[in-house]
Parts: C-alpha cells; sequence; structure tokens
C-alpha cells in the first residue's frame, strides 16, 4: 500500500527538495545507527570493525525466520522475532569478541581490522548457506501495530512511517549513548580504557570486560540498525545486506565525525544520508543535471570521506586524529 | 662509490648447496611442472579454470608487492583488476570478431598502465592516510570507483558488456591457458627482481619503518608510490587477462556485493599466503582459484557426497565461507600464513639447505611495524 | 674544513623549546660528543641535523652546504649516515639483508633497471653482497650473517646497527647511544673500534654519549647541552670538569632551565648575521685527531684537509 503512493507521488512530476530530505534523513538516521556502533568499538578497541554491517543483517535474518516462521521454527509476533533478531546480533559480536579479538588483543590493530573483515566474510557466506527465503522484507511498522499507514504529507511528499521511526530510534539510542557514557560506570570505564588503557588497568578496570561489553553493545547498535533498514520499499534481508554501501556509508559518517565522537556519528550519519540522497535525487534542480548516475552518490560520498582525512583528520566534531 | 667497495676486502661466502645437487631439485619439480603443463589439458573446463588461477596468481602477487613487501593495505583490489579489464576490453574493442594479435597486446599493455596509473593515485592519498583509515580508504575507494566508473554506459557497452573475443591463435583454452600462465610468470619474475633487489628491500624497509628506511636513503615517498604503481600494473594486467578469460567485460563483475566479495577474496589470498611469501602467496591464490565459485573442483567433491544440487545453488558462498576461515585461522593461529609451511620446500628448490624451522620473518605479522623512534 | 656546523638551531614542539639556538661544529677527521642529561635534546638535534625535524629556526650546514631543508633519505646520500637511539634496523630481515638495505643510495642502479631485472643489477648486487660480508667481517658479525635481527642481544645489535650505518658510506657518522646495552669491556672494545673506523676509512664522527669512559677515550672535541641549551663545551677533559656540566648530571640547579620556559610565543626573526657566521669555538680541540693523523696512516678515501683550529 506503500508503494501505490509513493509511486504516485513519483508520476506528480514535481520537482522538490523535500523527498530527498526526508529520504537522506530517514537513510542517514541508518547510518548514523552503525555508525554509533564503529565509534564506540573504536573507543574500546582502537579498531574498525568491518563486520558490524553483518551484525546489523544478521538482527535482521534472524527476526525475519521467527517472524515469517520459515522451515520448523515458530511464528513468532514480530516485537518477540525482533528480541530474538537482538539477541543474535548480539550474540554474534559477543563471539567475535571472544573467538577472534580476545586472541589477538596484543597483536597489531590492522590485522585486527582483517580479522573482522574475515568475520563479515564468513557470516555471508553462512547466511547464504542458510535455507530461508532471501529477497523478503522486514513488516513496516503499520503491519505490525495492525494500524492504517501513517502518511504525512509535506508538499504532496509522502512521510513513511519508517522514517520517522529510524529517526526516532537513532535519537533514543544517541541519548541513550550518551548518558550511558556520561552517567554510568561502564559507559566511563570505556571511555577511560579508550583514552588509556594501561592507566585504565591500573585503577582496576577490566580491559578485557570492557572490550566484552563494547561489543556487545555494537551488537545491539547494528542489530537494531539492521531491523531499521530491512523494511520495504528498499531493504531486504539479503545475505550481506548491509556489508556494501550501508558499511562503508556508516564508516564514512563515523570518520566524518572524529571516529571518537558519538554525537559525530549521528550528525555525519544525517549529513550523509543527505549527500547520498540528494546526489541521487532526479536533480533537476542543479542546472544540466537530468539524471544523476547512481555511482555519483556514492561518489559523493567517497570525495567527502577523502576530503575530511586529509583536511581534518579528526573529523568534523573530534578532539583528536 | 666504487672506492667503498673496494676498501674492504670482499670475503668468498657461497652459501647455498653445491651445483652437484641441483639435479636432484630438478627431478623433484618435474611432477610439479608437469602437472602445471599437463592437468589444464584434460579439458576445456580444466583449461579455463587454470587459467582462472594463472590470473589469480597474479593478483596474488599484486598484492604481496603492496601488502607483502610496502605493508600497504588494500581492500579494494578489485577496483583495479576491473579497470585493467575494462581498458583492455575497450582498447581492443573487438566487436564480434577475434582481436588480432598487435590490438590485443596493446590492449594488455593498456590494461596495466591504466591500472598502475590508478593505484599511483591511491598511493598518493597513502603519503597522507595510513593504518586503519587508509585500510578504510582503499575499501571505499574500490567500491565507488567500480560504482562509479565501470556503470558509465559509455564504457561497458551500454550495460550489455564489453565483448572482448580472444585473438584466433589462442582460441583454445590451453592456448589461452599458456598466455595466462606467462603473464603470471611475468609477474612473479618481476616480483622476484623486486625483491631481490635494492627496490624490495626498500620496500621492506619503509614497511617496517619508514625512519630508518629514509636513513638508510631510501625515499619513502617515491617508494611508496612505486610500490603501488607495480601492484596497480600487475593488477591491471590480471584484469586485462581476465577480460579475454571471461571474452567480455561486464562491470557486474567488479561492482557491489560481487566486487566486495572479489576485494576481500584477494586480500584472503594474500594473508593466507602469508604477507611477503611470493610461494605462498601462488599457492594461496592457485586454491582460491581452485575453490572458487568458477572450478569445477567443488562441484565433482559435491557429487560424489550427494550434494551436488545443494552445491550448485550455493557455490558462492561455499568459497566465502573457506576464504573466511582460512583467513580467520591464519590470523589467529598462524600468522606465517601457506608460505610457511611451505617456505622449507620452497628453499630447498631454491638450492638451499632444507631447514624446517627457517622462519622468513614474513605473513601477518608484517603489517606490525617497529617501535623505533627517531 | 667543516664537516658539520650547526649554526642557532632552535626547535620548538608547541610551548616547549626542545632545543634553543644551538651552535656546534664538527670538522672532518674529528670525532665530536655531544654529551646531556635525558631530555636535554640531544637526539632531538640529531632528527634536526638528519632532517626528521624542520627545526624552527637556524641553520644545518654540510660540507659549506645549507642542508637544512634536504630531506633525509637525500641526506643519507649525500653522506649522513646515522644510527638510533633504540636501534634503527629492518627487524624482520637478516643481518646480510640489513647490511644490503643499508648500500641503497650506492646500489649504482634504478629502480626501473631492477624491475626489469638487467644482467648488471646482478653483477652490482654480487658487489653489494662482498661488501656487507666485508662489513660483517670487519664487526667479528660473520657468523649471524643469516640471523634475522628480531632476536640478537642488544649489543650486537648496536654493532650490527653501526655496521649498517657504515654501509650506507657516509663521510659523517651521527651515532646515537652507540654504547648503549654493552657492558664496560664491550664499551672498551667499541671506541677502539671507532678509533679505528676512523683511522681506516676517514669517517668524521658525531656521537651522543653518556659513557664517559668513551667519550674521554675517542672524542676530540664535546658539546654538552642541557634543557635545550649548549652548557658547555670543549676538550673531553675540560668539559669533565666543568662546575656545570657536574651540576646538571647530579641534578643541581641549573639557571637556564627556569629562564626557558617563558619563552615567547612570537619568535624573533632569525639573525641573519649570526647564521653568516661560522661557528667559533670556545676552546681549542684536543690535538689527538692531528696526532693521530700524523702518526698513522692517510686514510684511503679523502686526504684530510689542513684543519684551522681556532
Amino acid at each position: 500500500m506503500h508503494d501505490a503512493l509513493l509511486a504516485g507521488s513519483q508520476f506528480s512530476g514535481q520537482i522538490n527538495f523535500l523527498s530527498p530530505l526526508i529520504n537522506g534523513i530517514a537513510n542517514g538516521a541508518a547510518y548514523g545507527l552503525l555508525g554509533l556502533g564503529l565509534v564506540l568499538l573504536y573507543k574500546s578497541n582502537r579498531i574498525f570493525n568491518f563486520a558490524q554491517g553483518e551484525f546489523a543483517t544478521v538482527g535482521a535474518i534472524v527476526t525475519y525466520v521467527f517472524y515469517a516462521g520459515t522451515g520448523v521454527l515458530p511464528k513468532l509476533p514480530f516485537f518477540l522475532a525482533a528480541v530474538l533478531g537482538l539477541l543474535g546480533s548480539v550474540g554474534i559480536a559477543l563471539l567475535t569478541e571472544r573467538l577472534v579479538i580476545r586472541p589477538m588483543f596484543n597483536r597489531a590493530k590492522v590485522i585486527l581490522v582483517v580479522g573482522t573483515v574475515g568475520v563479515a566474510l564468513l557470516l555471508i557466506g553462512v547466511e547464504g548457506l542458510l535455507p530461508y527465503p532471501k529477497t523478503q522484507s522486514l513488516p513496516t511498522i503499520s503491519d505490525v501495530l495492525k494500524v492504517q499507514p501513517f502518511i504525512g504529507r509535506i508538499d504532496n511528499v509522502p512521510v513513511l512511517d519508517q522514517d520517522i521511526a529510524k529517526l526516532a530510534m537513532l535519537v533514543v539510542l544517541a541519548v541513550g549513548a550518551f548518558v550511558f557514557f556520561r552517567y554510568t560506570h561502564t559507559g566511563t570505564a570505556i571511555l577511560a580504557v579508550s583514552q588509556d588503557a594501561t592507566a585504565a588497568r591500573v585503577v582496576g578496570i577490566s580491559v578485557e570486560r570492557i572490550s566484552l561489553i563494547s561489543w556487545g553493545i555494537a551488537g545491539l547498535l547494528g542489530g537494531v540498525a539492521g531491523i531499521l533498514l530491512a523494511v520495504p520499499p528498499t531493504g531486504s534481508v539479503t545475505p550481506g545486506a548491509f556489508t556494501g554501501t550501508t558499511l562503508t556509508v556508516s564508516f564514512a559518517a563515523a570518520v566524518l565525525g572524529g571516529m571518537t565522537s558519538l554525537p559525530g556519528a549521528f550528525v555525519g550519519g544525517l549529513s550523509l544520508g543527505l549527500i547520498e540522497a540528494f546526489a541521487s535525487a532526479d536533480a533537476e534542480f542543479v542546472p544540466g543535471l537530468n539524471h544523476v548516475h547512481s555511482g555519483q552518490a556514492e561518489l559523493a560520498v567517497f570525495l567527502v570521506l577523502l576530503l575530511v582525512l586529509l583536511v581534518r583528520p579528526r573529523g568534523l566534531l573530534g578532539q583528536e586524529a | 662509490m666504487a672506492a667503498g667497495t673496494q676498501i674492504l676486502a670482499p670475503v668468498a661466502g657461497e652459501h647455498r648447496v653445491g651445483r652437484t645437487y641441483l639435479w636432484v631439485r630438478f627431478v623433484a619439480a618435474a611432477p610439479l611442472v608437469a602437472l602445471v603443463l599437463l592437468l589444464p589439458l584434460h579439458s576445456d573446463v580444466y583449461g579455463h579454470v587454470s587459467a582462472y588461477a594463472a590470473i589469480f596468481v597474479m593478483v596474488g602477487l599484486s598484492m604481496n608487492v603492496l601488502t607483502g613487501y610496502t605493508g600497504q593495505i588494500s581492500l579494494g583490489h578489485q577496483a583495479f583488476v576491473g579497470l585493467g579489464a575494462l581498458t583492455a576490453a575497450n582498447v581492443v574493442s573487438t566487436g564480434v570478431r577475434p582481436a588480432d594479435g598487435f590490438s590485443f597486446a596493446i590492449g594488455m599493455v593498456c590494461a596495466a598502465a591504466a591500472s598502475g596509473a590508478a593505484a599511483l593515485l591511491l598511493g598518493a592519498v597513502a603519503l597522507r592516510i595510513r593504518g586503519l583509515y587508509l585500510a578504510l580508504v582503499t575499501l571505499v575507494f574500490g567500491s565507488v570507483f567500480a560504482d562509479a566508473v565501470f556503470t558509465l554506459p559509455s564504457l561497458n557497452g551500454q550495460d550489455a558488456g564489453v565483448p572482448a573475443y580472444r585473438p584466433s591463435f589462442m582460441a583454445t583454452e590451453y592456448r589461452f591457458y599458456l598466455f595466462a600462465l606467462a603473464m603470471a610468470l611475468i609477474c612473479a619474475y618481476v616480483d622476484v627482481c623486486v625483491r631481490r633487489t635494492k627496490v624490495g628491500r626498500g620496500l621492506v624497509a619503509l614497511r617496517d619503518n619508514e625512519l630508518v628506511a629514509s636513513a638508510f636513503g631510501v625515499n619513502v615517498l617515491g617508494y611508496k608510490l612505486l610500490g603501488f604503481t607495480i601492484s596497480g600494473a600487475m593488477a591491471g594486467l590480471a584484469g586485462g587477462v581476465f577480460a579475454f578469460w571471461e571474452q567480455a567485460f561486464s562491470d557486474k563483475d567488479f561492482t557491489a556485493i560481487a566486487g566486495f566479495n572479489l576485494a576481500l577474496t584477494f586480500v584472503v589470498v594474500a594473508v593466507v599466503g602469508g604477507l611477503g611469501n611470493r610461494g605462498g602467496v601462488i599457492a594461496a591464490s592457485v586454491f582460491f582459484a581452485l575453490v572458487s565459485p568458477l572450478s569445477p573442483f567443488l562441484e565433482w567433491f559435491a557429487r560424489q557426497t550427494h550434494w551436488a544440487t545443494y552445491y550448485g545453488n550455493n557455490k558462492f558462498y561455499i568459497s566465502n565461507v573457506i576464504g573466511a576461515v582460512l583467513l580467520l585461522q591464519t590470523v589467529i593461529l598462524n600468522p606465517g600464513g601457506l608460505g610457511q609451511v611451505i617456505r622449507p620446500f620452497a628453499r630447498w628448490f631454491g638450492g638451499h639447505k632444507f631447514n624446517l624451522h627457517d622462519s622468513d620473518g614474513g605473513g601477518v605479522g608484517t603489517m606490525e611495524g617497529s617501535s623505533v623512534r627517531a | 674544513m667543516s664537516v658539520l656546523e650547526v649554526r642557532d638551531l632552535t626547535i620548538r614542539f608547541g610551548g616547549l623549546t626542545a632545543i634553543d639556538g644551538l651552535n656546534l661544529r664538527v670538522d672532518e677527521w674529528e670525532i665530536v660528543g655531544l654529551m646531556g642529561p635525558n631530555g636535554a635534546g640531544k637526539t632531538t638535534a640529531f632528527n634536526c641535523i638528519t632532517g626528521f625535524y624542520k627545526p624552527t629556526r637556524g641553520r644545518v650546514y654540510y660540507q659549506d652546504r645549507d642542508v637544512t631543508k634536504v630531506p633525509p633519505h637525500r641526506k643519507a646520500a649525500l653522506g649522513i649516515g646515522r644510527t638510533f637511539q633504540n636501534v634503527g634496523m629492518v627487524k624482520s630481515e637478516t643481518a646480510l639483508e640489513n647490511l644490503l638495505t643499508a648500500q641503497h643510495t650506492r646500489a649504482g642502479y634504478g629502480a626501473p633497471q631492477a624491475i626489469v631485472g638487467l644482467g648488471t643489477v646482478r653483477q652490482r648486487e654480487k658487489e653489494l653482497t662482498a661488501h656487507a660480508e666485508a662489513i660483517l667481517d670487519l664487526l667479528g658479525l660473520a657468523d649471524i650473517r643469516d640471523r634475522r635481527i628480531g632476536g640478537l642481544p642488544y649489543g650486537t645489535l648496536k654493532l650490527l646497527e653501526l655496521g649498517c650505518a657504515l654501509a650506507t658510506d657516509p663521510q659523517l657518522l651521527l651515532l646515537d647511544e652507540p654504547s648503549s646495552g654493552m657492558g664496560p669491556e664491550e664499551s672498551d672494545e667499541l671506541g677502539e673500534r671507532l678509533l679505528n673506523l676512523r683511522q681506516e676509512l676517514g669517517v668524521t664522527m658525531l656521537l651522543i654519549e653518556h659513557h664517559v669512559p668513551l667519550v674521554t677515550a675517542v672524542c676530540d672535541y664535546v658539546y654538552v647541552l642541557n634543557f635545550g641549551k649548549l652548557l658547555a663545551e670543549g676538550d673531553p677533559d675540560h668539559v669533565r670538569n666543568h662546575p656545570e656540566v657536574v651540576a646538571a648530571y647530579l641534578g643541581g640547579e641549573a639557571p637556564e632551565a627556569l629562564a626557558q620556559t617563558e619563552t615567547p610565543d612570537d619568535e624573533p626573526p632569525a639573525d641573519e648575521a649570526a647564521l653568516a657566521k661560522p661557528v667559533k669555538r670556545t676552546s681549542a680541540p684536543r690535538k689527538t685527531a692531528q696526532a693521530k693523523k700524523a702518526t698513522k696512516a692517510a686514510p684511503r678515501r679523502r686526504p684530510p684537509a689542513k684543519k684551522e683550529a681556532s
């Protein structure tokens, strides 16, 4: 039912700024969510987690198979399935920490990063080998709540409820992360470890435990992002769904925010979502550009990333290189 | 310069074993050579897969120069391979007829040159950005370059693919395999030349420690760019061969999730093979070509175990899992990689004494860097 | 003729003045010591001389040529060799490979020739290997030829590093604590070795060293730094008994230390006149260098020019 409405707006023939704006904010929110997880792991382990996109995919897939009752699995209500999906993401993240990160704790960070690349590759493969319908999507919020789809309209542009949900979720989680890092013991301990692991050890913080907790939280954030991303019209539960472009843009978002700043990742995600949306929109408002090539959106993101790294390596909001 | 050499009297030092024993090595190597030359004769499929393995060897050596020697990680190597394929296909521009030998040769050279130039550009970025951020930039570069350039309709044959028919004198799979093998041997030869001269020593020195390298007189910036360029040219050549192996350039091989997988497979090859270890990387390249979705090897294996249908549906993911498991195993438990395992044998074939506990200092550890400060 | 002259060298990191107006001179055929307590700025001075750091102010002259802005690898090619405080070698390589790497600038062929693999390259490689082996023999390290340097003892590493620095074919050798990690006997041996190297190769040396017996044994002239400033200079015996030097090493009050913390942020422009002036020494160097030169065989490469002691 969304599709018809969407199609209607597309054929309205009107050019507008609002459509890419809303698209951009919604996608940007998801990038921001993944970016939050990346920043968290960079803070706690000083590594880039290339498996973060797969944490999202795992969350979405587990949610889907329980929601749809694939094979021998029971058909569960959506929220129960989502909880299982999040547990799946967290579990995978914890397993990654114990089996891959922990044995290499004292090795060079680049090697750990190669390890996370291996995890991503493995998860894509395993997801692919599992028997479940791979082109499906998760239900929309309105389907889940069994209510009429809420579609706000601004200037005849549909605003989908899941876009709003994405944004709301991002705000909630970002505020949650802020509170967590500012006011809880564990949160401040993570920050302490990120600043000086040796000193943190000296004052009695278990660096290993902090690492495990950080991975768990990163898995949770990834799972939430995955469930939000796997809804129609664009999302699906394909193996490796969120490891390609989505992960790339999320990294760019985190880097834009300086890799250590949680609000930075939030803002970075939103800006990149907007850049991408405007670059790939039917940008008739840019003179001479009728149809912008789809690769161009990515190119725009890449150039922004490169520019930030070359000109201002500590990011727009970051405090350090 | 020469005067300096003469100050100190040279000492005789032949540290290899006597020439008399070399024939033993030749005899021992004969089966291997026979395997490489004769097995692809078995059938067209074998020839096809063997040529694919040769292409993988070229990319593996390309990764070896860049990551193994120069110490620069690249998670976007599919862009260079793809650019080579795109360039070769477009330069030769066969249409429906087989390519003529001359333009075919030009196409190969252009493929290497184009990718070398692109790698030089990425290298210029790597002068400023290093470590984890470089890994990220190469990853993004690879996918963005592929998605933005390869999908341009004017370059990919209006989305239908650019045909690249082989020249008539290498029309059979075996003949094309011999050509691919020759190209792989050229790459291996360049790799050997690099490693055994001041170029390789300079690259390894800057990989370990840029300060020490420059104290030894190595132009760190220039050599880093050189490492990228050599690697890019090799990858481009591999791409050129790939276009004619597939007899077409299609952007779909290098974009989106396929490209991402390809890039990661190259990293897997380099790491599992043992960074900086030529023999290991070549062995790993051949192995991963054989377990790739294109190879009939696993399919045959699956048929024996009544998993043929399942394999047929999932071969893409099976090679993913094999690659990932071996990568993790190497990184966590066996940082020297495959090269460490085969090194005693490789050294023995090279005329050295057989020594089971001979570390080459290569492998994943080469990415660690050193702690020397100025 | 001076091989190395440093004029008014100043470098700052943020608000910290690591070196403040350092003047020093190393003449041909000399071994000059650079002493000072930890953090005095000795290694920083080395890094400025070799081009790793860009000095905030001041000039570095090598063989009367201004090389302040020449990058490190070009300086190595010009004949300035150096060692590092904590052993600067390629740790994944063998001793022989390190010595080959160090001969980078004197390889006699370019990168393109190397990649194509010309026959001349192979010939040169044989010569380079022979040279490397000769250095190993010279230092008595022939038995570690094919050992990876990773697991070698520190003293051996320092010695091998000296060999690497020699392999760069230097005319001026900057040695950063060459005797660290060595016992007294090894250190004496090192002193002998340095004197022999000068005798045989005619290498001029500037060394950072804490080990007073070694400095006394080999150095013709010594500069003492403290808190980035020149505290004293002169021949080793003079410097050793200098009251301020003794105070600095024993932790006494150094008046300069308090003054230098309040450096103004805006840098006064470099005094061009001061830069143009050659560095004058306040006291005469020990005559041993000249004496040795007179008694022993002349170096094979460069006959030492007449040196005028100021």
